[in-house]
């Protein structure tokens, strides 16, 4: 298991901390949190193909989220399908045909921005499983007030008085939008103010994983007999 | 992002002018891609180089990927018609003809049954192909390939860790075996048999290998003196 925790800076992302292989059974796994809204990821992969899914050309990726309590609804259906078409383009799945690579998400903890943790723990779950991708992704969320303030990261407590929240999410080469998802009114100003900001939030992220990396070969470089330059 | 040999390395990064050999080729190894005139990384970890000219990235990774040439432990769990199917960890399970054992023909076949244990090497490994292992070598000798005896224990463990403890410099299994004596056959695919007097033995060395995968050079050593003598004093 691998630690690694960031302390929030000033109209920036709130603390992030982060666990690698917490699951035993599954090829990749992280436990995610940002502030106090927590995500644990599993993913399973390159893996056998049920004969329905089986596509010839590629991997067939399929994301599962499963909420904390009840039975999972439409909303949890769409943060699915955000899931796995953000993950279907960072993986190389032409690498894998006629496989099949499952991405798990079990919320354990809600407390403002669940999408954009649950995109940043499955990203997190798919280093550690080490397939092959072309980039990583960071999703950043932020939210409108009614006095037209934008706030990056915003809690619970935060969203409450919101009259639009969006879910912006980054590749880590060009940064370009990869997925958007948004909810309520703004004016097209504010979503290009809205999106500058969580791009410039996006770095934190890709540094943060770069961190976490850094972290887990460190521990492992100093014993491992394999280095060779 | 640009990094040079002995970075750390995320899915994305660019090699920033990787050396070529005289006539100009670059050998790239697991998780280093081609894309269109750069090296791409396509998986995380620290790059590594050796030579003037090969390149690839150490990553940790727990599921197998089928890689030609590779030795592997697998289960025999099914036989249709003249090929066995053989389940080495991967997404797809592996062919191995009954012809691709010692001495084998077609009126000579040879005894292997479902539930067997086979170390096998991968003769066809590709995206598009279903692998394909054979226990013979192209001289048509066995060698250590084949069936392996009963009485064993298979265990799997991570495949860093494999590489980590088939390197000539891990001492792990040398010191081992100068006070226990063992026999051990270690798949590329994650996958370890092992086979000693007693249960105590196999446990013991079991729990050390798994132990190993934290562990530093010299610490290693002295995990292994611990086992030993936590053996003989039962």
């Amino acid at each position: 298991m691998y630690k690694m925790q960031i302390e929030s800076e000033e109209d920036c992302l709130r603390p992030m901390n982060c666990q690698l292989n917490v699951l035993s059974r599954s090829d990749g796994s992280a436990m995610f949190t940002q502030g106090d809204t927590a995500v644990v990821t599993a993913v399973f992969g390159p893996a056998e193909v049920k004969p329905q899914r089986i596509l010839i050309d590629k991997a067939s990726v399929e994301a599962l989220y499963r909420p904390k309590t009840g039975l999972p609804r439409v909303h949890d259906k769409m943060r699915e399908t955000l899931i796995r078409n953000t993950c279907s383009t960072a993986l190389l799945v032409t690498l894998h045909p006629r496989t099949s690579i499952s991405i798990i998400v079990q919320e354990m903890q809600d407390s403002g921005g669940l999408l954009a943790c649950a995109v940043n723990a499955a990203c997190l779950a798919l280093i550690n499983s080490g397939i092959a991708m072309k980039f990583l992704v960071a999703a950043v969320s932020c939210m409108i007030d009614h006095e037209d303030n934008i706030l990056i990261d915003p809690n619970s407590k935060q969203l409450k008085g919101s009259k639009a929240s969006l879910t912006f999410v980054f590749d880590s080469i060009k940064k370009n939008i990869m997925a958007c998802h948004t909810t309520g009114r703004f004016t097209q100003l504010q979503y290009e103010e809205s999106l500058l900001k969580c791009r410039n939030g996006s770095d934190k992220i890709f540094s943060f994983y770069r961190e976490i990396v850094r972290k887990v070969h460190q521990e492992h470089d100093r014993m491992s007999p394999t280095c060779r330059t | 992002m640009e990094v040079n040999v002995g970075d750390v390395v995320l899915p994305g990064d660019v090699i920033q002018a990787p050396n070529t050999n005289d006539k100009g080729k670059l050998i790239l190894g697991p998780g280093l891609c081609r894309h269109m005139d750069e090296v791409l990384i396509t998986t995380s970890g620290v790059l590594r180089k050796k030579g003037r000219n090969v390149y690839w990235v150490d990553s940790h990774r727990k599921r197998y990927v089928p890689v030609k040439g590779d030795t592997v432990v697998g289960v025999v769990v099914n036989r249709s018609g003249d090929t066995f199917k053989v389940d080495i960890g991967s997404s797809e399970q592996a062919s191995l003809s009954y012809l691709a054992f010692e001495g084998a023909t077609k009126k000579n076949r040879p005894d292997v049954q479902i539930g067997d244990i086979v170390f096998a090497k991968l003769l066809e490994a590709s995206r598009d192909l279903e692998p394909e292992l054979v226990c013979v070598d192209s001289y048509g000798k066995k060698g250590k390939l084949g069936v392996l005896p009963e009485g064993g224990f298979i265990f799997t463990c991570s495949l860093n860790l494999i590489r980590k403890i088939l390197n000539p410099k891990c001492q792990m299994l040398k010191i081992l075996g100068s006070e226990i004596p063992y026999d051990i056959a270690v798949g590329m695919n994650g996958k370890l048999w092992l086979k000693t007097k007693s249960i105590k033995e196999t446990i013991a060395i079991v729990n050390a290998i798994l132990t190993a995968e934290h562990l530093q050079h010299h610490e290693i050593a002295s995990l292994c003196d611990d086992v030993i003598n936590a053996l003989k004093g039962m």
